[in-house]
């Protein structure tokens, strides 16, 4: 399955690759994580808030292929995709595991993916080596076995999305 | 006038690690100081000019700053401002490790540079959501009281600890916690092992 994450509409896209899911996060109603850790120990894999973020992240975790589209604050995602990826941690267990080194949790049924991210408003050299380095962490928790980071402007991004999208429609 | 402002910056702030931390941290600090919570600061009236330096202490979430840490933030970025505030960190991870907190706290020095903020000392705690549970806790108290007298004399300071255990000591001992917590809600170890998602 491939997935498609923006945080703005994405109206142009008219065609879209054989099962492939789109999720346009300003029309999603999706809640800021409260840190209960319910999804670990009370009802394992489930949120236990239910509004919109129960219906992505186990797509998320059935993705081969994720494509987000986030505009970047302070070098990391901004808030509404941020906001997704902290409720996605029911895709995790609580238990601990050594994986490349560290510590890091173990995954439930998540399928290794490759990431592409088409990330707008990082302007500066530092702030994208801020966000590449953020990625190569996000890797290791999110299931990441490639990523691929495009910056772009706002203006260039529309014609970005079109052209990654096409290439899926080829592979 | 000096004074600091610590926020409390952890989705769970009222029964927080964070709200711990900066317990400790209060009882070595010895200058005046007022504290909040990022998630109550929209409906707050404080006025961030007042303060010389400000506080942020929070969990590492997916490698990076609290969402509602980013909220205050973006609203702290736009207050009026006429002097330059030194921004200090006090972060805690899940994870042994407290490098895995670096991104988090290189992205605070992002912010401080961009939004006209100057940037003071640092401590990152490993094993965070355990480690005043245990033996170890002295090693972070230790931390904690240098952390507030660099804030307080101006000399800022990196530190970082963690629990000096193996990593399969912690991974066993972590286990044991999440098992604990499982079971306060009726669930077992093959329960919380479940490979489903939002399945039945
Ligand atoms: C949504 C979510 C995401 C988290 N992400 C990370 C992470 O990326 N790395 C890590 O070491 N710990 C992570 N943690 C664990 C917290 O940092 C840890 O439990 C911390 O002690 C919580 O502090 P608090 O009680 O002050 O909120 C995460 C916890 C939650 C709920």
């Amino acid at each position: 399955m491939n997935l498609i994450l923006s945080d703005q509409p994405l109206h142009f896209l008219t065609s879209l690759p054989s099962d492939t899911v789109v999720y346009d996060l300003s029309q999603q109603t999706i809640h800021p994580c409260v840190g209960c850790f319910g999804c670990w120990t009370k009802t394992p894999g489930k949120c236990v808030i239910r509004d919109d973020a129960p219906n992505i992240y186990p797509k998320i975790a059935a993705s081969e292929r994720i494509l987000y589209i986030s505009h970047i604050w302070c070098g990391g995602f901004d808030t509404p995709m941020k906001t997704l990826m902290e409720r996605s941690i029911p895709v995790q267990q609580a238990f601990i595991r050594i994986h490349q080194g560290e510590t890091h949790h173990v995954q439930r049924a998540v399928v290794p993916k490759e990431a592409i991210i088409l990330a707008y408003g990082a302007d500066t050299q530092e702030e994208q080596t801020l966000f590449k380095r953020l990625v190569e962490r996000n890797a290791k928790n999110m299931s990441f076995s490639s990523w691929k980071i495009h910056f772009l402007s706002p203006d260039t991004l529309q014609e970005a999305i079109l052209e990654e999208v096409s290439q899926w429609n080829h592979s | 006038m000096e004074s600091l402002l610590i926020i409390n910056g952890s989705p769970r702030a009222p029964r927080s690690n964070s709200k711990r931390y900066i317990e400790l941290f209060t009882q070595s600090f010895t200058g005046s100081y007022d504290q909040l919570q990022a998630l109550n600061y929209s409906k707050s009236t404080v006025n961030v000019d007042d303060y010389s330096d400000i506080l942020l202490v929070f969990p590492l979430y997916a490698d990076s700053i609290p969402t509602p840490l980013m909220t205050f933030l973006k609203i702290m970025s736009q207050s009026p401002k006429t002097r330059q505030p030194t921004i200090h960190v006090l972060i805690n991870c899940g994870f042994l490790e407290p490098e895995q907190n670096i991104i988090a706290v290189e992205m605070l020095q992002f912010y401080a540079k961009q939004f006209g903020f100057s940037f003071g000392s640092v401590l990152m705690v490993g094993s965070g959501e355990a480690i005043l549970n245990t033996p170890f806790s002295f090693l972070v108290k230790r931390r904690i009281r240098k952390l507030a007298a660099s804030i307080q004399t101006h000399n800022p300071l990196c530190q970082s600890v963690t629990m000096p255990l193996p990593k399969s000591i912690f991974l066993s001992a972590s286990t044991k916690y999440w098992l604990t917590m499982g079971a306060k809600h009726g669930q077992t170890k093959e329960t919380m092992s479940t490979m489903s998602i939002e399945k039945e």
